[in-house]
């Protein structure tokens, strides 16, 4: 099969949303009240990245000019002259929204949450609690990927159900990496159409 | 009402490296939007990142609500349309009005014999 009509191709898994179980409003107002410093906290492939990109133009309905931030693995830091001129330029209607705060040590991290106190407020994703306030803690269910799955799919996957559950458990709740998985399993086995 | 299409001359969409891409773009719009612009670009599309280079771009000035605007495009050398198991290479032309983001696409390929090249199946079609 052709990589562009991988069913499980990027751009289709990073068109799915996070399903948020409650109201977008109420998350607002708990942000609110936990003072518009908070964390996002969460196991990889969660969806936690996606729950910040979707909170991003909410914010910004809300009056705030989100600023986003990330950190990776192969990001793993920031150079010191660009965080410089990104704390001189925020303004007070600024959210940062930083995602991949675990990847800043403690130090760093300290020096982060002190010098973002000039903004309107601070987002973070963090795969464990303790840095900020924890806002919503991400998880995953078998359901939630079969439901994903039946999402890009357009339909129901009979033939994929089955492999669900052995496919959750493989990659620990992993949601991301289970796609994957999916991605390279059409890549293999379907057959050839065009 | 609001409206924006790309039409390619002849209703073409396969290219040799180095040709002229030539089509018309029209539009009907209820307010003037700041920029209108057809891009020709290609991205990838697959298992990683996507990536998305826009390699050449025609600003339209001076349009009117109603109106309708030839372009022509010089295709450059490569890369081709490809497309792998992991990643394809998928090429297009579009006409995009900002703000707003409105849009119309039209995918073409460009290869030497002006089909995709297939390496999938480990053999060029």
């Amino acid at each position: 099969m052709r990589a562009r009509d991988n069913p499980f191709r990027s751009e289709r898994v990073l068109s799915l949303r996070y399903r948020l179980g409650g109201s977008w409003d109420a998350l607002l107002v708990r942000f609110e009240r936990l003072g518009r410093r908070a964390a996002i906290v969460g196991p990889h492939g969660s969806g936690k990245t996606t729950l910040l990109e979707d909170l991003a133009p909410r914010l910004g309905a809300a009056g705030f000019t989100p600023r986003t931030l990330r950190l990776d693995t192969e990001t793993p830091r920031f150079e010191p002259a660009f965080l410089d001129g990104f704390f001189a330029s925020l303004g007070p209607r600024d959210i940062i929204l930083f995602d991949g705060a675990e990847q800043l040590g403690a130090l760093a991290w300290h020096r982060f949450e002190r010098r973002s106190r000039a903004a309107a407020g601070l987002l973070v994703t963090t795969h464990r609690p303790g840095r900020l306030p924890t806002l919503v803690e991400t998880s995953t269910t078998p359901e939630l990927l079969e439901s994903l799955v039946a999402q890009i799919l357009g339909d129901p996957a009979p033939e994929l159900r089955p492999m669900m559950p052995a496919l959750y458990e493989r990659h620990r709740g992993n949601l991301r990496d289970a796609l994957r998985e999916l991605y390279d399993w059409y890549a293999a086995v379907q057959v050839e159409t065009t | 009402m609001s409206s924006l299409s790309l039409q390619l001359a002849d209703a073409r969409t396969k290219y040799r490296p180095g040709e002229r891409v030539e089509g018309v773009a029209f539009w009907e719009l209820p307010e003037l939007p700041r920029s209108l612009e057809v891009r020709l670009y290609w991205r990838t599309q697959g298992k990683g990142t996507v990536d998305l280079e826009i390699v050449r771009s025609v600003t339209f000035e001076g349009v009117a609500l109603n109106d309708r605007r030839p372009f022509s495009f010089d295709l450059p050398t490569g890369p081709y349309s490809v497309s792998g198991k992991l990643v394809s290479i998928v090429w297009g032309v579009e006409l995009v009005a900002e703000p707003g983001g409105k849009a119309d696409n039209v995918e073409i390929t460009i290869s030497p014999t002006g089909e995709e090249v297939r390496l999938d199946r480990g053999e060029k079609s």
